[in-house]
Parts: structure tokens; sequence; C-alpha cells
């Protein structure tokens, strides 16, 4: 959930070149994030995902609404989200682990630690963790 | 005689004339013809000597608006209410006298000069008055006087005017500069990011498949991104120092020397630097900022090291109104006409290859310090090393 598509395309680069093989879809608002997980509208065939990675600041609904609104529904709150943002404002760390956010990262600003983190994410969250079903 | 209005001015009023009167001035308006007019506040109990003055102002060169007051009570509700050009007070009034009336002035902080007009006062009680903030004190027996004493008190007061409305115009381009400053390197870390991250990709995948120019042309954008998001960074640390909200407290400089010395282990350990430090004060500051003081200026000592290893003392003296606090190195020292350099943002003396970094450390220092009230400077010759000093203003009671 990422409204910079520089980003998406660059998580995509990345969890792609990995070996292990992932299933990505990505929205770009917050609006839009909600209707995928309640798969309404065009998102009606759409997968409930492992892992959420989000973007803190999105248009429409922004990232903290989203997160809040996911850890306070029974449906979804089981769902491990991982903030993934530019912010590094101590308030935005502590309210996001406040809200429920499973995990708070920021978004490097070179190729090979993004890649660091991403890869690493994607190993911890979706290879060691075990997740519920 | 101008009408009394109700006795409650609010705050919030009066907060604001003073507000006005700081910000635009008081040039007393022009008339039709462009001769001044000014509004007199006249302090006097005796009816023929409030004549007197009167009549005497006519030789002033302004056109004159007068109100005659004799009680305390009285002058205060009017200095309140009103915006005057200039008080004249008598000296003896019963219950009162000429030195509250300049008291009461300062105390309702409103700039109105004011002129003292009184029978013999004697020197010592003249000079007082004068002490005490009166613009001039004239003779009833000499009120020829009176116009040119009138007139310098309301030019002063005019260029007292003008000079805060320069000062508050300074202070408000700064504080733009500041926040331009800010907003700036906070919101071009975002595309910068963007800039640095996919000339990497353009690099990792295809070096060696476009022709040799591509590679060196992708390497240049490359290094430029990375050196421009260093840039950026630094000035945002910049821009940052004095941003805090909180509010300076109590903080020992030993302990800020102590964790300064921690955070730069690896790079005394290179070098064998010796650090002395004792008895330093304790100063009122932003903890971390006065860190990031000690631990500047203590890394740019051991970084600008001559061939013996890095000797470094840091010693502090009490002065009237300040501590004085110097760092002392064995380092390679800077030529006398660069002592001011070092401290301008992003100016470097050395190349990037000679010593690597930004020029953001000094900068910062030199931030720091003049936003506590104190000063930074550096003594040196080339080789002799150098002494930087910074003074930092005494706890307040």
């Amino acid at each position: 959930m990422d409204d910079n598509p520089a980003d998406i395309d660059l998580m995509y680069e990345i969890l792609g070149s990995c070996k292990r093989r992932y299933h990505v879809s990505s929205v770009s608002d917050g609006e839009e994030a909600i209707s995928f997980l309640h798969r309404r509208g065009r998102h009606s065939q759409a997968p409930t995902p492992d892992l959420v990675i989000l973007d803190l600041n999105l248009p429409r609904k922004d990232g903290r609404t989203v997160l809040k609104e996911l850890k306070s529904d029974s449906l979804f709150c089981k769902i491990p989200i991982v903030v993934f943002t530019t912010s590094q404002a101590s308030s935005d760390i502590a309210s996001s682990y406040a809200l429920g956010a499973n995990c708070y990262l920021r978004k490097p600003g070179n190729l090979e630690e993004y890649r660091a983190v991403v890869q690493s994410m994607a190993d911890f969250w979706l290879g060691f963790a075990a997740l519920p079903q | 005689m101008q009408i009394m209005q109700t006795t409650e001015d609010s705050v919030a009023s009066k907060a604001f004339r003073k507000h006005q009167g700081h910000t635009e001035g008081r040039e007393a308006e022009p008339d039709v013809e462009g001769a001044r007019k000014i509004r007199v506040l006249v302090v006097e109990d005796n009816a023929s000597d409030s004549e007197l003055m009167l009549h005497a102002l006519k030789d002033v060169g302004y056109e004159s608006e007068c109100e005659v007051v004799q009680t305390a009570d009285d002058f205060a509700d009017r200095i309140r209410r009103n915006k005057y050009d200039i008080i004249l007070a008598d000296y003896r009034l019963p219950g009162w006298n000429g030195m509250e009336t300049v008291a009461m002035v300062r105390q309702e902080d409103v700039d109105i000069p004011v002129v003292l007009v009184s029978g013999a006062l004697g020197e010592l009680k003249a000079v007082e008055c004068i002490k005490q903030g009166a613009a001039d004190y004239v003779l009833k027996d000499h009120l020829a006087r009176l116009p040119q004493s009138v007139r310098r008190a309301i030019e002063e007061r005019d260029l007292r005017d003008e000079n805060r409305r320069t000062q508050e115009e300074l202070a408000r381009s700064n504080r733009d500069l500041e926040q331009f400053a800010y907003v700036a390197s906070h919101d071009l870390q975002e595309p910068l990011r963007m800039v640095a991250t996919y000339t990497q990709l353009l690099a990792e995948r295809y070096q060696g498949k476009l022709d040799e120019n591509a590679d060196k042309y992708i390497h240049y954008a490359v290094e430029g991104a990375l050196r421009m998001q260093t840039l950026v960074k630094d000035l945002l640390a910049f821009s940052r120092v004095g941003r805090k909200q909180e509010a300076p407290r109590e903080t020992d400089c030993n302990l800020a020397v102590r964790d300064a010395i921690a955070n730069l282990q690896s790079l005394i350990q290179e070098t064998g630097a010796r650090i002395d430090y004792e008895a330093l004060p304790v100063l009122v500051a932003d903890p971390s900022e006065l860190l990031q003081l000690f631990q500047n200026l203590i890394g740019n000592a051991i970084k600008f090291r001559g061939a013996e290893p890095p000797e470094i003392r840091i010693t502090a003296r009490k002065e009237k109104k300040e501590w004085l606090v110097s760092i002392k190195d064995n380092g390679i020292g800077i030529e006398p006409h660069h002592a001011e350099d070092v401290f301008v943002i992003f100016k470097r003396l050395h190349t990037r290859e000679e010593y690597p970094g930004s020029g953001i450390g000094l900068a910062i220092c030199k931030k720091i310090v003049e936003h506590n009230q104190g000063h930074i400077w550096v003594e040196s010759q080339p080789g002799k090393g150098s002494t930087f000093q910074f003074t930092w203003p005494l706890p307040s009671k």
C-alpha cells in the first residue's frame, strides 16, 4: 500500500528477484487498501494477504487510519502489518506501534540498503515467522 | 478635555495596542499641510503652570493636542488607553512625584518619552530621574528650553521605533529563511531518494551492457545523487538546531563530554587520541545540543590532527557574565585569515580527498552556541594547533 509507483516498482523488482516466489498486489491509496481487503468493487477476486506493507502517507485515507481500521477489525487484525515509510518522526513510530503495527521500517535512501531491508522483511515475515492460517 | 470611557480596558486591547506600537511604530500623523501633529499628556496640578507649559509648546514646530491630568490613577488610565507622543510631568505633585511617573510609564511597557518639568531639583535628583528613564528635565523658569527638549525626545523615540521595526523585520526574515531551509531540506529527501535508488538500479542492471561512456555517466549521476543526499541530510541537521520545543535545562558539561567521547570511541582508539577535561561547568542547555557541540569540536580536533597522536584539552573559566570553554588541540592548525571561514556552512578548506565531510560540523556548533546567546571562535596558527573557544551565559538566578 503505497502511492509512489517508484516504490511499488522497486518492491516488485526486489521481491521478484528473490529465490522464494511471492504473490504481490499493490494499491495506491487508503480507500483502495480497505476495498482490497474487503474484496469490494474491482477487488472482488483479491486474495487475503499474508503480510501488509503499509506506507503512512497515503492519499484519500491516511495510512495511520488504515492501520487503525485494520487492527480494530476482527476479520483483519491478525494480518501482520509492516509500516514502511520515509517518516523518521518518533511520534509516527510510537503511534504506529500503539495502533498495533507489527513492525516499523524506514525506507532507506540507497538501493543497497533498500534491498537489504525489503529482503530481510520478506525473509522474516514470510519465511521464519509462523503466521495465522 | 477628553471624555472618560469605562474604566476597564481589556487586556486584549492593551496587548493589541502594544503590539501595534511595536510593529508599526507611531509616527505622528501628518496633517494636510504635512506638518506633524503630536499628542501631549501634561501631568500638572497647578493650572497656571500647565498654561505656561502649553504656551511654551507653541514653539515646538509641531501642532500639538494636549490633555492635562492631575492624579496618578487618571494618568495610569490615560497611558493605557491612548497613544501619546510625549509626557510633560511636574516633578512635585500632591501624593506622587516625577520619578513615579517615569516608573509607571516603564511598567506599562509603552515607549512614551517623559520630560520632567520642575522647580529647582538639585543635581542628584535630576541625574536619578534620567537614570530611571526620563528623556530630559527642564526647569520651570527656563521653559524656553522646552520645545527643543520635546523635539529631541520625540526624534529619539522615532529612532527607537525605527530601530525596533528593523530588528523585527530582520528577525522575521531570519525565521522565514530558517523555515525555508528546513522545509526544503526535508522535502528534497523524498525525490532525492528516488533519484539515488533508481540511478543505482540502472548502474547495476546496465553496467557493461551499454558503451563505456554510459557507464561513466551513470556513475556520475549515482555519485552526484549520493553527495546531494549527504548535503541535504546535513542541511536538515543544521536547520533542526534550535527547533526543539523543550526548554533548555541545567546540563553538566562533564557528562556531555563523557558521552561525546563514548560516541567517538572508535576514532579515538584508531588515532590514539588523548582527551583531558576536568571540572567543567553546568550550563543551561538542550542536552542533545550540548553533546553535539562537544562531539563536533572533539571530532574535528581529532580529524585535523598532525603527525603526533591528538592531544585535546578541555577547560572552562568563569567570567563575569558567562562561562568561557576552551578546546585546545595539537593538530594542523588554521591560517588566521581562515579563522572565520571554518564556521561557514558547507565551507571546506581542504579537498574531499584530504579530509572527507561536507563542512557542516562547525556551522552546527556556531548555530548551537549563538542560539544560546554565546559566541564561538578559534585561535590558531598553522602547525601549532588550534584552540576553539565558546562562551555560554551563566544560569540566571
